[in-house]
């Protein structure tokens, strides 16, 4: 069984969620690794979050802006 | 335009730029800077005088270098304001300080040589940006021979020529003057083109089977080709219109032209411009030997877009054109609240639809001054009074210098008409005293969880 990596992307909400949701609407396909939590800026971005991620079994995260 | 500038609740401000923005929706701060024209406003009354008497002369820049005007002029006959202004760059009093013919001919003395640029300031609640678009020009594209070969228009060109008002009068005529017998129309050149713009500008169908149809009128035995790559008649009554070209003896060709030539080939095309191209109906290549070719070049960004932009801190798309919040369910407002855009300068479109959004973007101010309160983004960011130690850590942050300090108090303020709720002076203070509303940092490491566990 290959590895499928855990990955949690932080999403800019003006560019790289909006760049995320038009993926979605232009029916292009992404791969579901990455699960998406929306902040409003990618600045809102606490290292608390990063590490959280971790602690929760994260392989990765993406921080996107 | 006319009606704009007599009606008392609006000020028309012509030759004139902007120059810094700031502020927000309810309260911008406009800084306008008004260029001298060399005649004083109040004193013109708009004879035209000081035209007929000038000795000097340039290209206009309304006739896209097809007819002349003086050093003091107005653009076209029909220009608001009727006051004419003085190009220091063809005037020569201002280039060898001599002449003055203009000021002594003014009966009411409003000649004014000593005029310098004015800075005003005016506060405005909202903003609509209606810059329009550039004509694309076709010279990068060698092979239509646009600036080589004299008879080579472009649809701007054909335009001014075909107005009674224009450098012509209104007669349609080669370099030399004389008539032209047959006249080819090029669509999309530079646009649906991933050399150039990938876009379709989508007034140049319409505009060729205007310019057809005016070429039938006054030339009633000239030869008309269309070469076109698919006609885009969309709006309302336009199929009609193409219908009707074809009865009147249109010769549309499928097919994008190829190359504009001089080489003649056979007697009956010497001196003629040859137009090769592929004609996809009857799958041959042609030959079309005519007069006068015209090219329904693209509409393209403003040259100065980036700047504007950067002005109004508006976003634009990947052809340069201004950003709207949403394609189809906001199309007039932008990102920031207050400024709205119409026209060409959100995308190419046509006279009804330039005239529709423009409406619609001066119906969403009218609301907005009518409501008298604006509806502030629910997701603002918030100062704890208890927490905050006044660090000013986030005064520095905030890209909407939306955080004031309270000097009384020692503490941190937000002004929410100007927070966006980005969240940086949330995830930046060191005290925790600032929470992001809707993205609280429970809310959000909750949301971690939920998508790992």
């Amino acid at each position: 069984m290959s590895f499928e990596p855990k990955i949690v992307g932080f999403l800019c909400n003006w560019c790289s969620y909006a760049a995320a949701d038009l993926a979605g609407t232009s029916r292009k396909k992404y791969a579901p690794n990455v699960r998406v939590i929306r902040v409003m800026c990618s600045g809102r971005v606490d290292p608390t979050f990063v590490l959280k991620a971790f602690q929760c079994g994260a392989d990765g995260v993406l921080v996107c802006g | 335009m006319a009606s704009v500038r007599s009606h008392e609740s609006i000020e028309l401000m012509t030759y004139s730029e902007v120059v810094e923005v700031s502020g927000y929706v309810g309260n911008f701060k406009v800084k306008i800077r008004k260029k001298p024209r060399y005649v004083d406003e109040d004193k013109c009354t708009g004879c035209g005088v000081c035209q007929e008497k000038c000795p000097f002369k340039a290209d206009n820049e309304f006739d896209v270098g097809l007819g002349s005007r003086k050093a003091i002029f107005t653009p076209f006959p029909q220009a608001v304001p009727n006051i004419p202004v003085i190009d220091p760059d063809s005037c020569a009093y201002f280039l060898r300080n001599k002449c003055r013919a203009c000021e002594k001919f003014c009966e009411a003395g409003a000649i004014d040589f000593e005029q310098t640029e004015k800075l005003v300031e005016v506060d405005v609640g909202s903003i609509i940006i209606t810059t329009g678009f550039d004509s694309f020009d076709p010279s990068p594209i060698v092979q239509y021979g646009y600036g080589i070969y004299d008879n080579v228009y472009t649809g701007l060109q054909f335009e001014r020529m075909s107005n009674a008002s224009g450098p012509t009068g209104g007669k349609l005529q080669l370099r030399d003057g004389s008539q032209p017998k047959s006249v080819a129309i090029l669509h999309c050149v530079g646009s649906r083109d991933t050399n150039y713009h990938e876009y379709c500008s989508r007034v140049c169908c319409m505009y060729s089977l205007k310019f057809s149809h005016i070429i039938r009128e006054k030339i009633p035995d000239a030869e008309i080709y269309q070469f076109y790559i698919d006609l885009r008649c969309f709006g309302k009554g336009y199929e009609e219109f193409y219908n009707r070209l074809q009865e009147e003896g249109v010769n549309f060709i499928r097919g994008r032209a190829g190359e504009v030539t001089n080489v003649a080939e056979t007697p009956e095309e010497k001196g003629k411009l040859i137009v090769l191209c592929e004609d996809t109906l009857i799958g041959r290549q042609r030959r079309i030997p005519v007069d006068m070719v015209v090219l329904s070049n693209a509409l393209e960004p403003r040259a100065d877009a980036g700047e504007t932009a950067k002005l109004f801190s508006l976003s634009r798309t990947a052809d340069g054109f201004f950003m709207e919040r949403h394609p189809k369910l906001d199309p007039v407002a932008t990102m920031t609240d207050g400024i709205f855009i119409a026209g060409c300068c959100q995308g190419p479109k046509d006279i009804p639809d330039t005239v529709a959004q423009a409406s619609a973007a001066a119906a969403r101010v009218l609301s907005m001054i009518s409501k008298g309160e604006v509806e502030i983004e629910a997701a603002t960011s918030i100062v704890d009074e208890e927490l905050c130690s006044g660090c000013k850590t986030c005064l520095e942050l905030c890209p909407y210098n939306a955080i004031s300090f309270d000097e009384e108090k020692k503490l941190a303020s937000i002004n929410e008409a100007l927070c966006k709720g980005c969240g940086t002076c949330a995830a930046a203070c060191p005290s925790g005293a600032i929470v992001s509303k809707h993205f609280t940092t429970e809310q959000i490491l909750s949301q971690v969880e939920g998508v790992l566990i």
